[in-house]
């Protein structure tokens, strides 16, 4: 998804001079061609988040157009004020793209993972959240939503879906829609898990990679079924049950917890539940006579 | 002090005591800074807008009512519009608000958020190979934030001449973190760093005017609340209280 960034990104540029990259030097290999091709248009300004994102709404306040780009905790969890203040509250817009969000980087431990970011983020007036499943739906994010005058976070996954699936930016994709009453919603890459583990079940199956706004419209459809909303992060949730009278739960990360864990993402999904047998069970739980508590699995973090 | 700047703290007063609101200390210590910034930087109060304007930057948000009070003494508009200073409904709120106040071009308030917008800025104008500059007040508690000496390692390593950063040198933060050396530290980050009297107008527009090959720093010596020995004997207290009518009287006495 990375290197889709780097090749939408600078198809666009060559056609919108009001474009600048701006890196907290990672990624960097991937935008040498960018660099070459655009050198006044493109900085690697090191680690320094919190004047990346004030450059960055500097230069939108004089018609750029900035991508930033590095580790999802150090723009959101580091420089939340920034975005807030230079960027939501001035009317500045900026394109955030991170990788490593949720437990991407499962080995690194919780100093690198990030679960809040859609969470915090859709809280800002003025910013749109992204969380593509693939290559193919971050070019589209971007290419429909880089110069509408918001502020827009895109957030990437290192390990995406290889379904072949079309989502309309904005909107939300039934996948499944077997007339059952009950509903799984989810977004970004864990819908392949999902499918894995639900395609021969009476469930029908909502996708979404727009965090906000949600698409309500779509959610709405499902409001006189039961929905469980099962996610790698928070925030997705959230946006969904501010819909008025839905029956609602969510799988996905332990509550008031650090994931302390080391491994790899699969690994980190199994420990929690998000693996493929994770989600059916739970959905089997879930969706029997009555809603049932999850056990707990804090002592195994 | 210069009868201008001398009827712009007038006006603080006046504004501070009518709304109920104002950081009259910390305001007096940048009216020279202000007053030199606009009388020498490329503007126009008719056109706020003006295409190839040059542009200033209140990183010290809390300043607002001064920046008020100097853009109105320049004609941006009526200093009776400043009475409603943070007041419900008012534009002029106690922080300053680029989408409220014509002249204002970021909003600002929370420390250390201006200086790096400022700093995007400036590599706008570089990028657009424009001619025109950036101006910033920074305060010395301010630069207890380490936003600004990131703004200033990305200025520096750009190499942004088109960028000025005037550091009020209020001695604000005696009693916390003070900063005993700025010169030296900017110097350190690689700053073109001069020292000035921040009082002295003629003086402040000398090193406004300097060219340099790289972001330039001026070290503007002040004092809070300087023109009133009341506020100059009771920082403290006055940080952010507006005086009432026998307390406007006896500072406007102060003031001569």
């Amino acid at each position: 998804m990375r290197k889709q960034f780097s090749l939408t990104v600078a198809d666009l540029a060559a056609k919108d001079d009001r474009i600048v990259v701006i890196l907290g030097d990672i990624s960097v290999f991937l935008f040498n061609d960018f660099k070459e091709k655009f050198p006044n248009r493109f900085f690697n300004l090191g680690i320094c988040e919190n004047a990346i994102i004030g450059a960055a709404a500097g230069l939108s306040s004089q018609g750029f157009i900035p991508f930033v780009h590095t580790i999802a905790p150090f723009f959101v969890d580091r420089s939340y004020e920034h975005l807030k203040l230079d960027a939501c509250y001035n009317q500045f817009p900026i394109n955030i793209v991170t990788c490593g969000a949720s437990f991407d980087y499962a080995w690194d431990g919780p100093s690198h993972h990030c679960y809040g970011d859609l969470a915090t983020l859709r809280l800002l007036p003025g910013m749109q959240v992204f969380q593509p499943g693939s290559p193919k739906e971050i070019d589209a994010l971007i290419r429909s939503q880089y110069n509408i005058g918001k502020s827009n976070y895109f957030r990437l996954a290192d390990k995406p879906h290889d379904l072949n699936i079309s989502i309309e930016s904005g909107k939300a994709l039934i996948l499944q829609d077997k007339n059952a009453d009950a509903t799984i919603m989810t977004a970004g890459p864990l819908i392949a898990n999902v499918l894995e583990a639900c395609r021969d079940l009476n469930v029908n199956i909502v996708y979404f990679n727009t965090i906000k706004p949600i698409d309500k419209a779509v959610v709405s459809q499902f409001k006189h079924t039961r929905i469980l909303v099962i996610h790698d992060a928070f925030g997705f949730y959230e946006a969904v049950s501010e819909i008025p009278n839905l029956n609602i739960a969510y799988h996905g990360l332990p509550a008031d917890t650090f994931l302390c864990s080391y491994g790899s993402v699969p690994q980190i999904r199994k420990l929690i539940g998000l693996d493929s047998e994770g989600i059916r069970n739970t959905v089997l739980r879930t969706f029997g006579d009555k809603l049932q508590e999850l056990p707990s699995i804090k002592n195994a973090l | 002090m210069t009868p201008d700047c001398k009827e712009i703290r007038k006006s603080i007063l006046l504004a501070s005591q009518k709304s109920g609101h104002g950081h009259i200390p910390t305001c007096f210590s940048i009216v020279e800074i202000l007053y030199a910034v606009y009388s020498t930087m490329k503007h126009d109060p008719s056109n706020p807008k003006l295409e190839d304007r040059d542009m200033f930057i209140l990183s010290k948000g809390h300043g607002s009512l001064g920046l008020y009070c100097v853009l109105a003494k320049f004609g941006y508009f009526k200093p009776e519009r400043v009475h409603a200073f943070g007041g419900f409904q008012s534009d002029f709120g106690c922080h300053v608000d680029r989408l409220k106040v014509p002249g204002v071009e970021a909003s600002t308030g929370s420390l250390g958020h201006g200086i790096g917008i400022a700093t995007g800025i400036a590599l706008a104008f570089k990028i657009k190979n424009s001619k025109r500059r950036v101006f910033a007040i920074i305060g010395d508690g301010e630069s207890n934030e380490g936003s600004v000496w990131e703004a200033m390692l990305v200025a520096v390593d750009r190499k942004l001449d088109n960028l000025t950063v005037i550091y009020d040198n209020n001695q604000s933060q005696l009693r916390s973190l003070q900063i005993k050396n700025p010169a030296a530290h900017f110097e350190g980050f690689g700053c073109a760093v001069t020292q000035v009297n921040g009082h002295d107008v003629n003086a402040l527009k000398n090193e406004l005017l300097k060219k340099a090959d790289t972001v330039k720093i001026i070290i503007a010596d002040t004092v809070k609340g300087y023109g009133c020995k009341t506020f100059i004997e009771n920082q403290y207290s006055w940080h952010r209280r507006p005086p009432n009518e026998a307390e406007y009287e006896q500072l406007i006495k102060e003031l001569g």
